[in-house]
């Protein structure tokens, strides 16, 4: 007992992992801030970097970079209407509306406790219940995954504004994208039209930076005489009365952070869309509406992106499978550094669990006091000449494009998808459905084939399955209970219930 | 600015320098290395772990550049069209040698020159530890009593677990359904759930959860037990004709394109023949669950053409490809 | 959508387009296996094919009884458009981003993106010379630093 918890509290003690603690968390939330510079990219750069060192420090740094990073992608969602990373996106529908209401600086102050607060959950669920949500991630097989994918997918409904065909297609186009390139299976090429650049696929980011960036960016031309909005910066940090009114909302979305973290290949992502639609349906009465610079839209994402964190963690330390990206890199320093990552980490090398824990909260204080720092600057940044400010997002958007795979001709798609997206503003499409689309399509094409293949190809085994198992029973009547809510069915079926009681 | 405006300078000289033949300083400025694989997966751990080696032993400095996607099409394609002045270093694994037949490329390693072949890993067919086959010829023997009912867990058309399944069909006859991942990770997580019946791993993927008891080893893919995984049996003694194709494993090496100057390919072999050797990296490799190889020149050569021709023969025999491996110019074992 | 009764200029052309994008998308889907299996590289992409032929229909179909935008034929349509939507600035500075991606391969990336920023700051602001000059020069060291020195990425 006595030696966990020097291990929790070793790098509170210590004043070097302390030190580095904080730089990883200062230099990740600029590092997500900036569309295309990834948490997953920062730290495998680290890996070759902190190579020599001693694996706690190294692993400080990593934990610092990953917490602020994740949390870094809502700023430039927030100011600029450009997530930073894929799990800022829905971030961007209620924070961009805010910064143009004058509230830039607000958002910032609420997004960052929010993540904190979210941080704080994810850690703690690590701490006191890994083993067992470690477990609970193996029972998935490919057709929950299916399933969890098709859950995602319909979230279309909540997140196209006005007509749901708009939104339908946005998805619909975002998983052709998706899956441009080659086949998992039988590495036929899919919609490469003979190109071998596009034999490797378009990575969503490149599609996220062209739809969000440069299509913001020619959006914006057309207000270039318009003055920029006047920020407010006063009450930046948010009232213990208003952080207490969306504890409860916090404390859902979280959870459901944590929950999707903990799956292997859904992440962040996939966490914060699913955390915004759950605030939707759930808040019936938001500050503002939702879409129009509701808090509640932008406490939802925040906090679950933040938690999935934790999440990912758990297959890392329980199991030695990586929950997502990042937890892959980590893995890969663990082996680099001599280490077994494996179901035997947390027996032989308890301290590396530990150590995790307290570090990640650790990283989670730092971020309080460096998120709410420099905010008057940050919500400056807005009131930049839209002239300046322009030319500046095109060369970041290249810059952070180019970075990913440096690919010249996923620039260049990266411009097309700008103009794209463009367009698709223009008659009334929403940005979300395409890159949740772009992430979901892919795994749902490969979870449907593996679900297909177990069977032997048996449509009949694979429903049969569907409703036998007890996890894919509660996913699909998941499934059927939000198709029979997008669609009018439920709701007229309530109104004649209500109309029976009345006449009864 | 001032900054900005040097490293434009220095890049047009360095630029100016590529047209001149002398190498004789050879690193002149920074290498840029690229794998062909995602950071954290078993290829970038090898390499990331070998570059600092290699670094030190060139007095160069390496950029290290992820370049992921198609079975490492697009690294080894992108390295194939720069140019051939020795910055540009291909650090891979064992696909390329299989693009011919795959139809995935036209070109393989014959293509490349290789630097050095630097270890390799054996092949482990590993089961959920409650799965009611324990050896081999158990498992053969229950996928004959029910052919296509079995999961296999493969990682696609190319890939280590196909690979071997198409050596077993070529001795023997294993039907089973198969199932695609993205890789070893997400095959490991269902095998481990039991979505899957069994799959081919790498020794490295696959060591700690047979250590801790969470799967079990079937075979490995040896003439002779290892001694990572004492007591499990080495698949000749279920297969036993399968030994023509053996050893055989997935192996790493770095490679530049076959014209660049003798003098820069002479640097690079002798760094990382020394990183190879150094001891730390060979405690790495070992730790790793991989087999040191430290093969150069003619050596080198050789091994690459053996393990392309047993392959892609084996797969030919499985009937895994419908390419005649002679027709594209790789002679018989 | 916005609910108002009239068509936004272009906007029955561009749904068409859609419609017809979406049917190349099941022709290109179509290509990859045919209707050999339900497992096969092509099924799920002619399942999204299909999905986008369906809404694009929908979206196609909401427009009838609309009214129509007030333009004299096509011809006046298309340029209304233009006007709208890509006004002379938006095309010149559309065009600056295509050399400028363009010329970061011939002249290499520090050199173009400080011929870029300086052109179109100064284009977009009208002026101001010295300004554009430090913007440019301030985000080209960012770069240098963040991108180059800390990160190493390889820029062209």
């Amino acid at each position: 007992m006595t030696e966990t918890l020097s291990y929790l509290l070793m790098a509170w003690s210590d004043p070097q992992l302390l030190l580095l603690t904080a730089l990883g968390t200062f230099a990740g939330i600029y590092i997500g801030a900036i569309p295309g510079l990834s948490v997953t990219m920062a730290v495998s750069i680290l890996v070759s970097f902190t190579f020599s060192w001693e694996v706690n420090d190294a692993l400080a740094l990593i934990v610092g970079i990953f917490i602020g990073g994740v949390y870094g992608g809502s700023r430039s969602a927030i100011l600029l209407n450009i997530p930073g990373a894929p799990s800022s996106v829905a971030t961007a529908f209620d924070g961009y509306p805010l910064a143009q209401q004058g509230e830039a600086g607000r958002a910032i102050g609420l997004s960052t406790v929010m993540s904190v607060i979210g941080g704080l959950v994810g850690t703690l669920v690590l701490a006191s219940a890994a083993p067992v949500i470690g477990d609970l991630a193996l029972r998935f097989a490919p057709r929950d995954y299916f399933l969890v994918a098709a859950i995602g997918l319909l979230l279309v409904g909540s997140l196209a504004e006005g007509s749901l065909a708009k939104g339908i297609f946005a998805a619909a186009l975002g998983a052709i994208i998706g899956l441009v390139g080659m086949d998992p299976v039988t590495a036929q090429g899919r919609f490469t039209l003979g190109q071998v650049e596009l034999m490797g696929g378009i990575h969503y980011v490149v599609l996220m930076i062209g739809l969000f960036g440069v299509a913001e960016a020619f959006y914006q031309l057309h207000n270039l005489d318009t003055p920029p909005v006047r920020q407010k910066v006063d009450k930046i940090i948010p009232s213990l009365a208003m952080v207490l009114k969306f504890l409860p909302l916090s404390v859902r979305t979280s959870l459901i952070g944590v929950v999707v973290g903990v799956l292997p290949g859904v992440g962040g992502d996939i966490a914060a869309l699913m955390a915004y639609d759950h605030a939707k349906r759930t808040v019936k009465n938001p500050t503002k509406p939702f879409g129009k610079g509701a808090y509640e839209g932008l406490v939802a994402p925040e906090t679950a992106n933040s938690a999935a964190v934790g999440g990912a963690y758990v297959p890392m330390l329980t199991l030695g499978m990586p929950g997502d990206a990042v937890t892959a890199v980590i893995i890969g320093a663990l082996v680099i550094h001599g280490l077994n990552p494996g179901p035997m980490l947390m027996v032989e090398n308890p301290h590396i669990f530990w150590f995790t824990v307290g570090n990640l909260a650790l990283a989670n204080i730092f971020l309080l006091v460096f998120g709410l720092m420099g905010i008057k600057l940050f919500a400056k940044f807005v009131e930049m000449p839209k002239a300046v400010l322009i030319p500046l997002i095109l060369v970041l958007c290249v810059v952070g494009t180019y970075s990913i795979n440096s690919s010249m001709t996923e620039v260049y798609w990266m411009l097309g998808f700008g103009l794209l997206g463009y367009l698709l503003k223009i008659f009334g499409f929403q940005m979300g459905p395409i890159i949740l689309g772009a992430i979901l399509g892919p795994l749902m094409d490969t979870s449907y084939r593996q679900a297909m293949s177990s069977v032997g190809d048996n449509p009949v085994e694979l429903l049969r399955e569907l409703v036998t198992s007890p996890l894919s029973l509660i996913l699909t009547s998941a499934v059927v209970l939000i198709l029979l809510g997008n669609t009018s069915l439920l709701k007229k079926l309530k109104c004649k219930c209500k109309a029976a009681m009345a006449r009864g | 600015m001032l900054k900005a405006l040097l490293t434009g300078a220095a890049l047009g000289l360095s630029a100016l320098t590529l047209a001149l033949p002398a190498h004789a300083d050879y690193p002149e400025r920074s290498i840029q290395a690229v794998i062909p694989w995602g950071a954290g997966g078993a290829t970038d751990n090898v390499m990331r772990s070998l570059t600092p080696y290699v670094e030190k032993e060139l007095g160069g400095k390496f950029i290290l550049n992820n370049r992921p996607g198609g079975t490492a099409v697009i690294g080894s394609t992108y390295v194939m069209q720069q140019r051939p002045d020795g910055y540009t270093i291909l650090l891979g694994a064992e696909n390329p040698q299989l693009y011919p037949v795959l139809k995935l490329a036209t070109f393989d390693y014959s293509d490349f020159y290789p630097i050095n072949i630097i270890g390799q890993n054996v092949v482990v067919i590993a089961a959920p530890a409650d799965a009611p086959f324990s050896t081999m010829a158990e498992l053969l023997a229950a996928a004959k009593a029910n052919p296509d009912t079995l999961r296999m867990g493969t990682t696609g058309a190319g890939g280590l677990p196909s690979t071997v399944h198409a050596m077993i069909n070529a001795v023997d006859e294993l039907k089973v359904r198969e199932v695609t991942f993205g890789g070893d990770g997400p095959g490991i997580t269902a095998l481990m759930g039991k979505h899957i019946d069994f799959m081919p791993l790498s020794l490295a993927a696959a060591k700690e959860l047979v250590r801790t008891g969470k799967l079990k080893a079937l075979a490995v893919l040896t003439t002779e037990e290892v001694p990572e995984l004492p007591g499990v049996e080495p698949i000749t003694k279920a297969l036993p004709a399968i030994s023509e194709y053996l050893p055989w494993g997935p192996f790493w090496g770095a490679f530049v394109r076959k014209d660049t100057p003798d003098d820069v390919k002479q640097k690079l072999v002798d760094a990382y023949a020394k990183a190879v050797a150094n001891d730390e990296f060979q405690g790495f490799l070992k730790n790793f669950g991989a087999h040191s190889l430290n093969l150069t020149g003619a050596e080198a050569e050789a091994f690459l053409k053996r393990w392309q021709s047993v392959t892609t023969w084996s797969m030919y025999k499985a009937k895994a490809i419908d390419i005649a491996p002679d027709s594209v110019g790789i002679a018989k074992p | 959508m916005n609910k108002t009764d009239k068509m936004l200029v272009g906007e029955r052309t561009f749904c068409v387009l859609l419609l017809a994008f979406s049917l190349v998308i099941l022709y290109l889907a179509y290509q990859i296996a045919g209707f050999s299996s339900i497992n096969s590289p092509g099924a799920f992409p002619l399942g999204v094919a299909l999905v986008m032929i369906i809404s694009a229909a929908k979206i196609c179909v909401d427009l009838i009884g609309k009214a129509r935008p007030d333009c004299n034929g096509w011809l006046d349509a298309m340029q209304q458009f233009r006007r709208q939507h890509f006004p002379k600035r938006t095309l010149i500075f559309a065009a600056l981003a295509v050399a400028y991606l363009a010329a970061i391969q011939w002249i290499s990336f520090y050199a173009s993106t400080f011929c870029f920023l300086v052109l179109s700051i100064v284009y977009l602001r009208g002026g101001r010379i010295a300004g554009a000059l430090l913007v440019a020069a301030l985000l080209l060291l960012l770069i240098y630093l963040l991108f180059t020195l800390a990160f190493s990425v390889y820029l062209p």
